[in-house]
């Protein structure tokens, strides 16, 4: 089981990775004064058909070899998590068209996992791949930050 | 979750940049499929980055990979060097990651004890 949101996104992330993307888009929108928190990852990637679609979301899907497997499995854990919390689980994809995957769950939740270490998640996407860029959008009712990998430069080296 | 502790991503991801340049002399590889992220390859992960960091090893690269079909053992990494001879190690947690940081990747000797499996070449 994954404990924390944070680390479900890491693993959808991953899947976006597989999937050849060079730009993960993450979103995480959190309103205590509407009581929920959304998750999205969005990806370039090379995206699915239908079938595909339907397959990774079943549950149980053990065909060993098959990394697909263990990409449904992620998945359908996510979605019993929203679906348990009185949110919603939304994906959308096409071939050639990227991936999109959206998590709601009500934020006061008894049974919502905690966020977690959003910015370990994050940090183990950038250093591993810098060639993609690694987008964060967090947003509260009182603020926001945003993030992107690519913006980085080497140019902090002096300090090293 | 507050907007302060995400501040300081921003700093740390510029700082793993400045080590993104130099020749290599260590490749990392972590296992980061769904089983490995269940079993705690993330904090292994950021464990391996932050000591990396704070001792300023430039000459050693981190990348994560997807299963490996190692499922009983993870978390899982790989520490490729140069000549291409492979060390796997297993069954990790923050603590053995940082060993591996001061032991092998440092002072150059593998941690036998945390190593699976015989050594390989690649080709």
């Amino acid at each position: 089981m994954l404990e924390e949101l944070s680390l479900h996104i890491l693993d959808i992330a991953m899947n976006s990775l597989a999937a050849g993307a060079n730009r993960v888009a993450i979103a995480v929108v959190e309103s205590q004064r509407h009581d929920f928190l959304i998750l999205r990852v969005r990806d370039n990637g090379r995206g699915m058909d239908a079938g595909t679609l339907d397959r990774v979301l079943s549950r149980g899907i053990t065909t060993k070899k098959s990394r697909r497997k263990n990409i449904g499995l992620g998945l359908a854990l996510l979605r019993q998590s929203s679906e348990m919390c009185a949110g919603h689980f939304h994906m959308k994809s096409a071939p050639g068209q990227g991936t999109s995957v959206t998590a709601s769950l009500r934020l006061s939740h008894v049974d919502r996992p905690p966020l977690g270490d959003l910015p370990a998640t994050l940090l183990t996407l950038c250093a591993a791949n810098p060639e993609v860029d690694i987008r964060l959008n967090y947003r509260t009712d009182t603020g926001r930050f945003d993030f992107s990998s690519q913006e980085l430069t080497p140019k902090g080296k002096t300090n090293t | 979750m507050n907007l302060e502790q995400l501040k300081q991503l921003k700093a740390k991801a510029q700082q793993q940049v400045a080590l993104r340049e130099g020749n290599k002399k260590y490749r990392v590889v972590v296992s980061m499929g769904t089983s490995g992220i269940a079993a705690g390859a993330r904090d292994v992960m950021k464990t391996m980055l932050d000591e990396i960091e704070k001792r300023g090893l430039d000459d050693v690269e981190v990348r994560v990979t997807g299963e490996h079909g190692l499922e009983s053992i993870e978390p899982v990494m790989t520490v490729e060097e140069a000549s291409g001879e492979k060390t796997t190690y297993a069954q990790l947690d923050a603590e053995k990651a940082k060993q591996i940081v001061t032991e092998h990747l440092q002072k150059g000797k593998k941690v036998d004890k945390l190593a699976v499996g015989k050594q390989k070449k690649t080709e």
